[in-house]
């Protein structure tokens, strides 16, 4: 099942003759349980592509279907994002005054979860991910690799299995950059589906399938046979 | 680097015989310089003619021990304090043909480029897919992670000769 698809989509900022052309029509897709990397470097268009995966914008032109929903049908593109996409950025954005579990509950008890159970899905979902001894500890008393576990529960947390996540290991070591990787990863084999932009080619790696990304249109993908010629 | 230190250092750990050093020689690198068992004891026959090691007892099945002698110690730890210079790497195909490439006439260098970089990126995905799999010791672990190193920086190297050639266009 596709979780994610963009069909010719275009996203164009500003207009007249300061238009930037961020993509220039992009299809891409994502299945159930499948790990794919957008790479490219700065101002191809990836930063784009991952907030129009995510409903966080709307394309100029082109269609993005998120659960087999027409995103141009929905008027509500918040609630479709607290329901379906959790998000995982490189300034992992949790609540240094909560604790880890209590920032995991966090989007559960903005969609009116009440307390209790939001706490039993995010002790869930931090112990599938083998981090349930970080529950009670503060954003400050954990290490970089250790913060974004947390954020990657909680954007988990619940119902959603489409994962965004922008350079996720942006100040990580390599260590505990794979490591993020290796969870990433253990989690698509769970039935999470993940879309993960990095100008990292050792985190790409582990994707099921590598996009690159250049001047706003796919240039290559690992999935398309090619001979080698070296 | 030679079989030879290789061996002098897997005999740090105690005497053993050739085809117990293979297999811990295999342990040690993983897939990457697989030896046979002649090689070995090739290169034993020499270590104990260069006073590095010296033969002991014969096991139950007519098998030569082997052990460090103190000059095969002092030779092993030369090794080991002595950096690796990479002046007598062989040169690199693919930086030859790229720079070959660009000197060329009729050559699309990006077209080059980015067919490289996509196969570059699936053997970087199957050393990945074979270190995310692996159950083998840690020094196998770090000679993949070595490879997937290379890797990586083969692919950031084909980034940079985009982005320059790009500029210069």
């Amino acid at each position: 099942m596709t979780v994610v698809a963009l069909a010719g989509v275009t996203r164009v900022h500003g207009d007249g003759e300061t238009a930037v052309h961020a993509l220039k029509g992009v299809s891409l897709q994502v299945g159930e349980g499948e790990l794919v990397a957008v790479m490219g470097p700065s101002g191809s268009g990836k930063s784009t592509l991952l907030n129009i995966a995510g409903a966080l914008d709307r394309p100029t032109s082109g269609t993005v279907h998120i659960d087999g929903r027409d995103l141009a049908t929905v008027r509500d593109l918040a609630a479709l994002r607290r329901r379906s996409v959790g998000f995982v950025f490189q300034d992992l954005n949790l609540i240094t005054s909560l604790t880890a579990a209590e920032n995991v509950m966090l989007p559960r008890e903005l969609d009116g979860v009440r307390s209790r159970r939001a706490r039993a899905e995010a002790m869930a979902v931090l112990t599938e991910i083998g981090a349930e001894s970080l529950a009670d500890r503060f954003p400050d008393e954990l290490s970089g690799g250790q913060r974004q576990q947390v954020a990657i529960a909680r954007a988990l947390v619940g119902e959603r299995r489409l994962l965004l996540a922008d350079e996720p290991t942006g100040a990580l070591d390599t260590l505990a950059g794979d490591e993020i990787l290796r969870l990433l990863a253990a989690r698509c084999a769970a039935g999470a589906s993940v879309l993960l932009v990095t100008h990292e080619p050792r985190y790409a790696a582990w994707a099921d399938r590598v996009v690159f990304l250049r001047d706003g249109l796919v240039a290559d993908a690992t999935d398309v046979p090619m001979a080698s010629a070296r | 680097m030679s079989i030879r230190h290789g061996l002098l250092a897997l005999l740090s750990r105690g005497p053993r015989h050739g085809y117990q050093l293979r297999v811990d020689f295999e342990a040690s690198t993983g897939a990457t310089w697989p030896l046979n068992v002649g090689q070995v004891y090739t290169t034993l026959a020499r270590m104990e003619r260069d006073g590095l090691v010296e033969p002991g007892e014969t096991d139950d099945q007519g098998r030569v021990v082997y052990a460090l002698t103190e000059a095969g110690r002092a030779e092993m730890e030369r090794w080991f304090t002595t950096p690796v210079v990479p002046s007598d790497r062989p040169r690199d195909e693919l930086v030859i043909k790229l720079a070959m490439a660009v000197a060329a006439k009729e050559v699309d260098v990006a077209e080059v480029i980015r067919r490289q970089r996509t196969a570059t990126m699936r053997t970087l995905q199957q050393l990945t897919r074979a270190k995310r799999d692996s159950t083998e010791g840690r020094a196998q672990l770090l000679v993949l992670d070595s490879m997937i190193f290379q890797a990586e920086a083969e692919q950031r190297w084909l980034d940079h000769c985009e982005a320059v050639l790009k500029e210069a266009r």
